[in-house]
Parts: C-alpha cells; structure tokens; sequence
C-alpha cells in the first residue's frame, strides 16, 4: 500500500471513529443523562408504583448497559491507538523514504569495562548527533535494550560515519574511543549499528559499526 | 471619571499586572521541553526521567546579580521539600563552566547543578529574563514562569510549589 492510499485510510478510519463517537454520544443512556431531571415528586410516584415489578430487571439491566459502553470505549480507545500508531508510521515514511533512509542503533553487552557517558555521531564529517545519557538508559542498553540514536536522510552512494564514545574505563578513568565506517548507501534502506562489547582478554571495552546488509 | 471607566481602568491595570507576573505566558500550559545535560557531580540528568515529581527549574548565571539571593533561598526550599517530592535543578547558562562551577561550589548547594553552556535550552525555554524559575508538575507541564528575583519571591515558590504537590 502506497503513501496516497495509506493517507486516505486514515482519513476515512478517522472519519468512522468520529461517526462512532458522535453515536455514541446521541445513544439513549447518553440522551437519558442530558434530559431535564423529572419533578421529584413525579418522580417519586413513579418509582413506588413501579418498584415491585421492575426493581430486579433494572438492576440487572444497569449493569449490562455500563458493560457495553466500557466496551465500545475501550474498542474505540484501541482504534485511536492503532491509528496514532499508522499515522506515525507514515510520517515517519514521508520523512524519512526508505530510498534515503539512514538509521544508526546503539547497543551494548556486558559493559564491565565501560561505562557510557555519550555518543557523538558524525556522518560524512557533519555532526549529526550528540546523546548524552543518563543512568537509567545506560543501565537499559546494558539489560539488552537497543536504541534508536538517529535517523536521516543520505544520497545514494559512499559515506564515511564516525562514533566517537566517551565515558568511564577500566579503572575508573575517562575513556574517549572512536570507531569508523565506510559503506555503500544503496537504493533501500540502511541500518547501522554501534556495538559496545567488552574485550575480556584485553580487560578493555571493544566498538564496533555492524552494517546491517 | 465616569463609574465606568473607573472599571475599565482597574480592569486594564489588573490585565497589565498580571501579564507582568506570568512572563513568558507561551510556556504555561504546554509540556515541558525535555533536556538532557551534565551536572556537577558528572552525571547526565534528563528532565523527562522526573515525571510524577514536581521539578523546580532555575535557570542562573554568575553574572545576574539577583541568582546570587535566590540560589541559597531555593536551597532553603529543596531542603525542605525534596522528602515531599520536589526535585530542584539548577541550570546555569554561563558560557565558562568551569567559572560557573567554582560559583555553584562556593554557594555549596545542596540540589544539581547542570551546565547548559550552548544555551541550547535556554532557548527552548525562552528565556527573557535572569534568574528564571520554571515549575513543572506531576505530568510534565509546565504550570508558573517566574521571571528575575526579588525579595519575598520565595514565598510565592511556595505557594505555587505546595499547590503542585497538593495534585
């Protein structure tokens, strides 16, 4: 499914949604609730003619109503997710078109010997990015969590990508390593990834760019 | 002058005052702009990873003259209302961090102190007036800008800092 038609989805599932609501809010409980309250006493004559016969019914009744309506609620609630979720999708295809797109990911294993601080990217000798992190991620990409550090555009052909890595060594002691890269951007996609990896021979960590063909 | 315009005249002075009061009223309301900088103590601190805290924002530099009274005042106020869960971070704008450390360590504060040397943030913030006292609340949005310092501004960070951890 093209650009064009995904748009054009969306608008009509969005257009249903707001259709959904708009009935939803006319339904007979929603009509109730905004009707003018009855005189009381009226009100009251009512209910004690009424009471004997109808009181189980309505009860069990109520219930069910409320059941429905949380049920169209959540199903609407997941539809406004899901949509949330192709809007993003495409905006992230019309801003980033696979043809052009760059994506570099952070990973780190073990980290026994090194402790980020922050990550410098330079692509084509441009900064492009700069990511300072805090505890809580570094403890996140060292649990197995993998992070998104950027995403561009480039040209197809040649490029040469810098990582420069700076944080905590063994001992203690400021470490600041780079890492270079030189590949072929292709018609598709491109997916690169910075590798942290401890080097247990060396006691030393070890970074690496893994092209991701 | 007419009853009216007696109205009208309190009405127009009231409106000014308050515009006064709430400097830089386009940040009110909105999420706060995340960031993430170094402190003194060397770590990395990001202003998103203290949500469902009430954080307090001061933005100082060692040349504005008033930060010099209002940085020991909101110490005073992180000492007592950091248990109840207020997070002060100051953030200083100077360009030479390491005089803005040497300041910071001389004051011996007791909350983090992080460098914005670019003013990168200071921008996102709209800064228009040093010192500059931002609250945040639970859910990240930012509720009161103060703008400078004065004698007694410190009670209205109270009020506005109770109000928030009363939500």
């Amino acid at each position: 499914m093209n650009s064009k038609h995904r748009i054009v989805s969306i608008m009509l599932r969005g257009g249903v949604l707001a259709f959904a609501w708009a009935l939803s809010a006319g339904s007979p409980a929603a009509a109730a609730d905004a009707a003018p309250p009855p005189p009381a006493a009226a009100v009251a004559a009512t209910q004690l003619e009424a009471a004997p016969a109808a009181a189980a019914p309505a009860g069990d009744q109520a219930p069910a109503e409320f059941k429905t309506l949380d049920q169209e609620v959540q199903g609407m609630k997941k539809d406004v997710i899901d949509l949330n979720k192709d809007l993003f999708v495409l905006q992230e295809e019309l801003l980033f078109p696979a043809n052009t797109q760059v994506a570099v990911y952070v990973s780190m294993d073990v980290g026994a010997f090194f402790a980020l601080d922050s990550v410098t990217l330079k692509i084509d000798n441009k900064e492009v990015k700069n990511y300072l992190y805090t505890a809580r991620e570094a403890e996140a990409l060292l649990k197995g969590g993998v992070q998104e550090l950027y995403l561009g555009n480039l040209k197809v052909g040649k490029h040469e990508l810098v990582a420069f890595f700076t944080g905590k060594g063994p001992v203690e002691r400021d470490y600041k390593r780079g890492a270079t890269i030189t590949f072929d951007k292709g018609v598709g996609a491109k997916y690169l990834e910075l590798k942290i990896t401890d080097r247990v021979t060396k006691h030393q960590p070890e970074f690496k760019i893994k092209d991701w063909e | 002058m007419s009853r009216i315009h007696r109205v009208c005249g309190f009405a127009l002075s009231a409106l000014l005052a308050g515009a006064a009061l709430s400097a830089n009223p386009t940040l009110v309301g909105k999420p706060a702009p995340d960031f993430v900088l170094k402190s003194m103590d060397g770590r990395n601190l990001r202003l998103s990873e203290f949500r469902g805290q009430v954080v307090l924002v001061n933005f100082w530099a060692r040349w504005a003259g008033d930060s010099r009274q209002e940085l020991p005042a909101l110490d005073r106020i992180n000492t007592t209302y950091n248990r109840a869960g207020l997070v002060v971070l100051g953030v200083s704008v100077d360009e030479d961090a390491r005089r803005a450390r040497e300041f910071a360590d001389a004051m011996k504060l007791g909350f983090p102190i992080l460098f914005d040397t670019m003013s990168d943030i200071g921008r996102d913030y709209l800064i228009e007036k040093m010192p500059m006292t931002i609250l945040v609340d639970r859910s990240g949005v930012v509720r009161y800008v103060n703008a400078g310092f004065k004698r007694g501004d410190d009670r209205t960070y109270l009020d506005q800092i109770r109000e928030l951890l009363r939500e």
